[in-house]
C-alpha cells in the first residue's frame, strides 16, 4: 500500500466543494465596472443623459434667439434704456449677457441629473435588484460609494458636453450681437466651471436623498421640491416682506439659490429688483450647497448600512 | 455548510425568527419547510446578510456571508423571483454580477444555457413569466460555481418539468458535495427533494431529522381507543405486546366524556380486531375503537398546526380545521390584530405538542 498523500487523506474527507471561480475576488475596481454596466444598460440613463444635454443646449438656442430678438428692436431698446437711466430696470450692458446665456440652461439640467441620480439608487430597491447586488458585493457602503464615483462621472461629462453644445448652438447669434463669452474673464470661467459643479452636488444630494428613501418617486419629489418648488414660494414670500430678515436668510441658504452664486450670482437675474435680496458670495454660495450634499451622503450611508436591504 | 446558532429576528414587536440553531450539511439537499410566514425567508435573509439578525450569528463555510472575499463563490442565492430589474435583459442581469467578481463572460452563457434562458437570453426581463424568471434568479445563483446554494421556493410557479427540472438539479448540485439549502411550504415537494429536513413553524425548528426518519415517525399506525376501563385494558394490551399511549384531551374529549368517565387511548403494535378481543375476553365496554394511519403530509400538518400563521375556516362548520386543545388557548396572551380580521385567525402562540 502506498503513502497516504495529503492529497488522498483529502479525498477521504467528506470534501467541502470548491468553486472554480474561488479565486475570483471582489474589488472595488470591478465593483465600479459593475455599476457602469448597470447605469447603461437602462434606457432611462439614455434618457436623462439624452435630456440633460438637449436642454443645456436648446435652451441655450433659445435665449440667444430671444435675446437676439430683443436687441434688434428698436422700441425695446429705447425702453430698456429709458427704465435703466431712471434706475428702474437692468443695465444689460453691465451684465456678460453671453455667458447667462450658455450656462442657463443648467437650472433645468439640475431637474433631469437630480432625477438621474435618485434612480441610480432608488430602481434597485423598487426592482428587488439591491439584493441581489448586495448578494453579490456584501460591502454595502462601498455600492455607494461605486455609484457615487459614477454619478460624479457622468454628470460631469455631460454638463461639459451640454455646456460645449450650449456654447456652440449660440455661437452665431452671440457672435451677431458682440455677446461672445469671454474665455480669458476668470468670472465667466468660474460660470462655466460652477455649472459643471453645482451639476455634480445636485447629483449627489439627489443621490443621498435617494438613498435614504429607497424610493423614486419620493426621491424626486424631495430633491425637486427643495430646488424648485421651496425656493419659488420662498423666493416670492421674501419678495413682498423683504424686511423679514431670518426669511432672507433662509432663503440664500437654500441649496438651489446658494449653489446658484457660483454660476450667475443674484443681481443677473430678473426676481424683480435682485439688490434687495443678499445672497452669499460665489464660493461660500458652493460650500453651503456642498455641504447639503455631503450631509444627504452621510445619511444615506448610515441609512444603507444599519437598514435591511 | 450553513451555521446558525440562537439566530433572531424582530420586526417591531412581531418575532418572526425566534432564537433558531441549525446547521445544514453539505454533500446532501437540506429542506427548509414550513409554513407561510414561518420566517423561512427572513432566515435566509439573514444568512445572506441582508437582513441583521436581532441577536445570534449564521455562518456560511466558517464566516459571516459579508466577510467573504469571494462571496458569489461561496453562495448562490435564489431569494425572490423578482431580485432583477426589469429594464436589463438576462444576459445584462448576469454580466452586471459577473463583472463584480471579474467571471469570464463565458460563464454567463455557461448558466443561460444550464438554466434553458438561451432562446430569452436577449429579452427584457420585464416580459419574463414567473417561471423565466425563476430559471434567471437560479442562474444568478448558480453564476459563481459556489460551493453552497440557496434556494427560497424554487418551484413558485414553475410547470411541472420546471418542478422536475429543480428537483434533479438540487440533487445534482448535493451530489458533487455542494450544501444545498432550499425552503418550501409542501411537504410533497420536500419529500421527493430533500434529504434532511428542517421543519420551522412561528420562528421555531419544530423538527431536525433526516426524511426518512420523518417518513418514518409519519408512517406510525395506531387504533384510537375509548373505553370507561382504560386499566384494564391497557393491562390487556400491554400484556398483548401492545404499546399504549394516553394522548393530550382535546377539547370535545373534555367535555363530551368526561362526565361519561371515559378514558381514551392509542395503541399501537396491535392491530383493530386484536383490540376488540382483548376488550371482550377483559369484559370491557369499547366506545370506539378506530385505526389511524397519518400520511407524511399529515405528519407535517400535526406538527406544524400549532405555528400556522393563518388558521382557516372551515366554511360548512364555522370551526377551526386545525383543532387546538383550549388549555393551550387560554393562558397565552391574545394577538391584538385578532380581533380585526374576520376571516383570517391569528393564532396565538400555543405550546408545541
Amino acid at each position: 500500500m502506498s503513502a497516504i498523500t495529503p492529497e488522498a487523506l483529502q479525498h477521504e474527507l467528506p470534501e467541502q466543494y470548491v468553486s472554480r471561480f474561488a479565486d475570483h475576488r471582489i474589488g472595488f475596481g470591478k465593483m465600479l465596472r459593475s455599476e457602469w454596466l448597470k447605469m447603461w444598460t437602462l434606457r432611462s440613463t439614455w434618457w436623462m443623459v439624452g435630456a440633460t444635454i438637449v436642454l443645456m443646449a436648446g435652451l441655450s438656442l433659445l435665449f440667444a434667439a430671444v435675446m437676439n430678438l430683443v436687441l434688434n428692436d428698436p422700441d425695446i431698446m429705447a425702453q430698456m434704456a429709458e427704465n435703466a437711466a431712471t434706475g428702474e430696470g437692468i443695465d444689460m450692458t453691465q451684465f456678460a449677457v453671453g455667458i447667462i446665456i450658455v450656462v442657463l440652461g443648467y437650472q433645468f439640467a439640475q431637474l433631469t441629473v437630480a432625477v438621474f441620480a435618485v434612480m441610480t439608487i432608488t430602481n434597485e430597491y423598487s426592482s428587488g435588484m439591491i439584493r441581489a447586488t448586495f448578494s453579490a458585493t456584501p460591502r454595502r457602503l462601498r455600492t455607494l460609494w461605486a455609484k457615487l464615483i459614477m454619478v460624479t462621472l457622468t454628470t460631469a461629462v455631460i454638463s461639459v458636453i451640454g455646456l460645449a453644445l450650449a456654447w456652440l448652438v449660440s455661437y452665431p447669434l452671440l457672435d451677431r450681437n458682440n455677446m461672445l463669452v469671454d474665455f480669458s474673464d476668470s468670472t465667466q470661467i468660474r460660470s462655466l466651471i460652477g455649472a459643471v459643479l453645482v451639476l455634480v452636488m445636485t447629483a449627489w444630494f439627489a443621490l443621498g436623498i435617494g438613498t435614504v428613501l429607497r424610493h423614486t418617486a419620493g426621491g424626486i419629489a424631495t430633491v425637486l421640491g427643495l430646488f424648485m418648488v421651496v425656493p419659488s414660494i420662498l423666493g416670492i414670500i421674501v419678495m413682498f416682506a423683504p424686511d423679514l430678515a431670518w426669511l432672507s436668510t433662509i432663503y440664500k441658504f437654500l441649496p438651489s439659490e446658494a449653489g446658484q452664486q457660483i454660476v450667475i450670482p443674484s443681481i443677473g437675474m430678473g426676481m424683480g429688483g435682485g439688490a434687495t435680496v443678499p445672497s452669499l458670495e460665489p464660493w461660500h454660495g458652493f460650500a453651503v450647497l456642498s455641504a447639503y450634499a455631503v450631509i444627504a451622503l452621510a445619511a444615506g450611508a448610515l441609512v444603507i448600512k444599519k437598514r435591511d436591504a | 455548510m450553513i451555521e446558525a446558532r440562537n439566530l433572531a429576528k424582530n420586526y417591531g414587536d412581531k418575532r418572526a425568527v425566534d432564537n433558531i440553531s441549525f446547521k445544514v450539511q453539505p454533500g446532501i439537499v437540506t429542506g427548509f419547510l414550513g409554513p407561510n410566514g414561518a420566517g423561512k425567508s427572513t432566515t435566509m435573509r439573514m444568512i445572506m446578510g441582508l437582513d441583521k439578525p436581532t441577536s445570534g450569528t449564521v455562518y456560511v463555510n466558517g464566516k459571516p456571508y459579508a466577510q467573504h472575499k469571494s462571496p458569489l463563490t461561496q453562495v448562490g442565492a435564489l431569494l425572490e423571483a423578482r431580485a432583477i430589474h426589469p429594464g436589463r435583459t438576462a444576459r445584462q442581469h448576469l454580466r452586471v454580477l459577473a463583472a463584480t467578481h471579474s467571471f469570464p463572460i463565458s460563464r454567463v452563457d455557461e448558466v443561460i444555457d444550464l438554466t434553458g434562458l438561451t432562446s430569452v437570453a436577449d429579452k427584457r426581463v420585464g416580459g419574463f413569466s414567473l417561471g423565466m424568471g425563476q430559471r434567471l434568479g437560479i442562474a444568478s445563483a448558480l453564476l459563481g460555481n459556489p460551493s453552497t446554494l440557496i434556494f427560497d421556493e424554487p418551484v413558485n410557479g414553475l410547470d411541472p418539468e420546471g418542478v422536475l427540472w429543480v428537483r434533479n438539479l438540487a440533487r445534482y448540485l448535493a451530489g458533487q458535495g455542494r450544501t444545498v439549502f432550499l425552503s418550501s411550504h409542501l411537504m410533497s415537494e420536500m419529500a421527493l427533494t430533500a434529504d434532511h429536513l428542517i421543519v420551522i413553524g412561528k420562528g421555531k425548528i419544530l423538527a431536525d431529522m433526516p426524511v426518512q426518519e420523518l417518513v418514518e415517525s409519519a408512517s406510525k399506525r395506531y387504533v384510537r381507543v375509548a373505553t370507561p376501563g382504560v386499566a384494564a385494558l391497557s393491562a390487556a394490551v400491554q400484556a398483548a405486546g401492545g404499546v399504549v399511549v394516553v394522548p393530550a384531551p382535546s377539547a370535545d374529549d373534555a367535555t363530551a366524556r368526561h362526565a361519561a368517565n371515559v378514558g381514551v387511548i392509542e395503541v399501537s403494535g396491535l392491530e383493530a380486531p386484536d383490540i376488540g378481543e382483548l376488550a371482550l375476553t377483559s369484559g370491557v365496554v369499547l366506545h370506539e375503537l378506530t385505526p389511524i394511519s397519518s400520511t407524511l403530509e399529515e405528519a407535517y400538518m400535526e406538527l406544524t398546526a400549532d405555528s400556522v400563521e393563518y388558521h382557516t375556516i372551515d366554511v360548512n362548520t364555522r370551526e377551526h380545521t386545525t383543532t387546538e386543545p383550549s388549555y393551550t388557548a387560554a393562558g397565552a396572551p391574545k394577538a391584538p390584530a385578532e380581533a380585526d380580521m374576520p376571516v383570517a385567525h391569528l393564532s396565538n402562540e400555543g405550546g408545541q405538542r
